[in-house]
């Protein structure tokens, strides 16, 4: 089953199209990252989902309802990019109210509250204004608001943005928790933490929809990325010596990205010894290739 | 429409007055400035309405202003608590209603809120919160005015208290237009501060610019229908009060209401 399916979506803003023609279908349970430079068209795609924003044309299905529609009030969420709870009121009065809204009764909403706050890493907080909190507890608030009475959707733009690495991290291990039990959508400019949560990818540019694919590297060629410490001389063509190598690309200083024939299973061995005889100190073997440069390093 | 969804959002604007700093130092002020109503210009014209040597005077004065039924009244609190509250309430709730849903939208407050209900409900739930926090003031108000009056002859307590309930039902009525019409331009403004200011244009320029046009193509003054509060005037004397002079605000409510719902549905949040 789908959990949310765009047809032919456009929205312009003045002169400039800032989503054209988007057409995608996100299946239940797959978390999927919303990748593209600034300007691509991300966050009003974000906002077309949600409903902040309606789009010029196109069609918008998400869990089988369109959008809009009050049955979506509870399995939907999102964290918007930039919104703020009020800071007059504390934590625990705003969380219960957003929970009383999705129909829970008070004693569940206060529970699912100080569940949601717990999450994030907030239970010492539940009384505390909003104003009284950092940049960081602010952003993880307003994730947690998202969480409430567990949805079934949940759009995440930009979550662990202005995040210290620690509560990054946190923030990263509630979404790989959750995965099972609902369909997330990430957007973020880090591509490593969307590479570790992601199984399918969109990428966005100047409002086009330009990769829509299952992020894997099945196929008849498997790729091995290599990143070393030194950048030592003529590794390509060292490279290209071992068994079974059909192509070899330098996508940046000291990194390789070594396609080879599938059926060779013992690969990132040879790698690996040959490395050892040539002395070369390798920082990282990757399995695969990296979604940077499955993006913009495509030979 | 939820009425579940409604209630839970009215009862939330509840708290902004009676459970925020900002509420509490704004409900501070308003007892402090009532206080002092009741002190001085209620309880010290009382004595002067009620005094034969001076009665025919303040008739005739009241008279040529269209209030000589309010001068008659026994219960002369009440006489002018209503004045008071004819012009104050309207004004207060154009101040006390400027920020329903234009900071939570700067803000952006309102995208948690519009996942979770529509943006009919919102705007429904914060006028309705709004009306509510006026009528308990109101009736506050009036309460105040009735244990004063009593105090002074508690033969009048009966009937002080159908007037009380009467003239609190009837400011409600009049200062509902001026909270939907501040629920509209919180949606077309950026912030309660413009709204206010675009308020006071409204009926200062704006009045002034139909009175000049009117002047020239008469069926402009039906604009001024559109404005709260149009019928102050005519209801002021509680003489024979026509029923449109009731229907009116009600209508107007319902009217800026519409186009508060329909510009809010349309625009990006």
């Amino acid at each position: 089953m789908n959990a949310i399916a765009v047809t032919n979506l456009n929205k312009a803003f003045g002169s400039k199209q800032a989503l054209n023609n988007v057409t995608f279908e996100i299946e239940a349970g797959k978390t999927t990252a919303l990748i593209g430079p600034n300007g691509a068209g991300k966050t009003t795609l974000f906002s077309v989902l949600c409903g902040y924003l309606q789009p010029d044309s196109g069609e918008v299905n998400i869990l089988g309802h369109k959008l809009g529609d009050p049955a979506l009030f509870n399995k939907l969420s999102a964290l918007p990019q930039d919104a703020q709870l009020d800071p007059r009121f504390s934590l625990e009065k705003q969380l219960c109210f957003y929970a009383r809204l999705q129909g829970m009764n008070k004693h569940a909403a206060l529970k699912d509250t100080h569940r949601v706050l717990e999450l994030v890493g907030l239970k010492d907080n539940f009384n505390s204004r909003v104003s009284e909190l950092s940049h960081g507890m602010r952003k993880r608030v307003c994730i947690a608001q998202a969480l409430i009475n567990s949805p079934k959707v949940i759009l995440l733009d930009e979550a662990t943005a202005g995040l210290d690495p620690v509560n990054a991290r946190e923030i990263r291990n509630i979404i790989a928790d959750l995965s099972d039990q609902a369909t997330f959508i990430l957007s973020s400019h880090d591509l490593s933490e969307l590479e570790r949560l992601c199984n399918h990818i969109l990428y966005l540019e100047q409002g086009v929809l330009t990769q829509h694919q299952t992020y894997n590297y099945q196929g008849e060629h498997n790729y091995i990325t290599l990143q070393l410490c030194k950048e030592p001389l003529q590794a390509i063509d060292h490279l290209k010596q071992l068994q079974d190598v059909t192509h070899v690309q330098q996508t940046q200083s000291k990194e390789f990205v070594i396609e080879y024939k599938a059926d060779n299973r013992q690969f990132d061995i040879q790698l690996l010894k040959h490395c050892h005889k040539l002395k070369w100190q390798y920082r990282q073997l990757i399995n695969g290739n990296t979604l940077e440069n499955e993006l913009f390093n495509k030979e | 429409m939820s009425v579940f969804r409604v209630w839970q959002i009215t009862q939330f604007e509840l708290t902004r007055l009676f459970a925020t700093k900002r509420g509490l130092l704004a409900l501070a002020a308003f007892s402090m400035v009532w206080i002092m109503i009741l002190k001085y210009p209620i309880s010290h014209a009382v004595p002067f309405l009620n005094s034969p040597e001076f009665s025919d005077i303040a008739q005739q004065i009241a008279g040529a202003i269209g209030l000589r039924e309010l001068v008659k009244w026994p219960e002369a609190e009440f006489a002018i608590f209503w004045i008071i509250s004819l012009y104050s309430y309207p004004i207060f709730s154009l101040f006390i209603s400027s920020d329903q849903t234009v900071g939570d939208r700067e803000r952006g407050t309102l995208r948690f809120l519009s996942l979770r209900c529509t943006r009919d409900e919102i705007l429904i739930g914060r006028f309705l919160g709004q009306l509510l926090i006026i009528i308990l003031l109101i009736a506050a108000t009036s309460i105040a005015t009735l244990a004063m009056m009593t105090y002074r002859d508690t033969s009048l307590a009966p009937n002080g208290f159908f007037l009380a309930v009467k003239l609190s039902m009837q400011l409600a009525i009049i200062a509902m237009p001026f909270i939907a019409l501040m629920a509209f331009l919180n949606i077309v403004t950026s912030s309660s501060r413009l709204s206010i200011v675009t308020a006071i244009l409204l009926f200062t320029l704006g009045s002034g610019l139909i009175t000049y046009l009117a002047s020239y193509v008469s069926f402009i003054h039906a604009l001024f229908y559109l404005f709260p509060g149009e019928q102050i005037t005519s209801i002021a004397g509680q003489t024979e009060t026509k029923f449109f002079d009731w229907l009116l605000p009600l209508i107007q409510s319902i009217a800026w209401l519409t186009l508060a719902a329909t510009v809010l549905r349309k625009r990006a949040l």
